[in-house]
């Protein structure tokens, strides 16, 4: 392992939304935008823009990395700019009244089918099922995470089946 | 009836370390289990969603991977496995003609980029 593989996620967050020039083995260099850094193989994932609004990713091993060097801070445009990149297109952006509507729907929903469902985080704007299993907004079945995987596919089962039959 | 043959069972050897598989007890998603400050396991999660994300962009892009000694090949990215020991590519452009399905090494590549719309 090099000394890059071995910083931890907190040194690689001061590197995301800058301009960085990464010096590879091989004598290989790499300029761009970082979006990313993988924390299990220490991957860089590099973003450049090119002139005809394409967008070029490069994606440097972990084990390649040598040493990487801040060139320039990223703005808030910049920070918008690259957050955007990876994003799902379906993902829609919901108001803070349809956020609260769908919230207390699948909440009342789950308690009439007799799951125990609580409210936790700030202003209660995640929903925890018999405290393993979280579920963040939009209250999607993507959008719930638990460690115990069987209730994981489970519950989101059957928030599938609830969504579709409102629909 | 036929008395069934005994079939040796073919055990694969262990990958690499360092970008293992995260059984080795110096890998990272291991020293990751042990426990770490909270802070430190939401900015893990947020970097990993996003290259998760990332990988998710790539699949099916022509993608230019460069290898170790200066050895450049393009392929149809496919998938990555958990651990980042290898790069599952379609179409790969060899010397020696176009391979339809490979595994790409992840020790072997330095690098590889591909372009978005």
């Amino acid at each position: 392992m090099n000394d890059w593989q071995r910083k931890s996620p907190l040194d690689w967050e001061k590197y995301v939304n800058k301009m960085v020039k990464v010096a590879a083995i091989e004598k290989h260099e790499y300029e761009g935008w970082v979006l990313t850094v993988d924390p299990v193989s220490a991957s860089v994932v590099l973003a450049t823009f090119l002139e005809n609004e394409k967008v070029s990713i490069s994606v440097v091993l972990g084990h390649a990395v040598q040493e990487v060097e801040i060139l320039k801070e990223g703005d808030d445009e910049m920070k918008q700019r690259l957050s955007c990149i990876f994003a799902p297109e379906e993902s829609k952006a919901y108001s803070p009244e349809e956020l609260e509507k769908r919230k207390n729907d699948l909440k009342t929903w789950l308690e009439t089918n007799h799951i125990p469902v609580t409210e936790q985080g700030e202003s209660g704007r995640t929903l925890c099922v018999v405290g393993v299993l979280t579920i963040d907004p939009p209250y999607g079945p993507e959008e719930c995470s638990s460690s115990n995987e069987i209730i994981l596919s489970r519950v989101q089962g059957l928030i599938q089946g609830y969504l579709e039959r409102q629909q | 009836m036929p008395v069934p043959v005994p079939v040796g069972v073919l055990r694969l050897p262990r990958g690499p370390e360092g970008s293992s598989r995260g059984f080795s007890p110096t890998s990272p998603r291991f020293q990751a289990l042990l426990g770490e400050p909270v802070a430190a396991q939401g900015v893990r999660a947020t970097l990993r969603e996003r290259y998760l994300r990332g990988l998710g962009a790539a699949r099916g892009r022509p993608t230019r991977f460069c290898l170790r000694a200066g050895v450049c090949v393009e392929a149809v990215f496919g998938a990555a496995d958990v651990g980042a020991m290898a790069f599952q590519v379609d179409a790969l452009r060899t010397p020696l003609g176009v391979q339809a399905a490979a595994l790409l090494r992840c020790t072997d590549v330095l690098a590889y980029s591909f372009l978005l719309d």
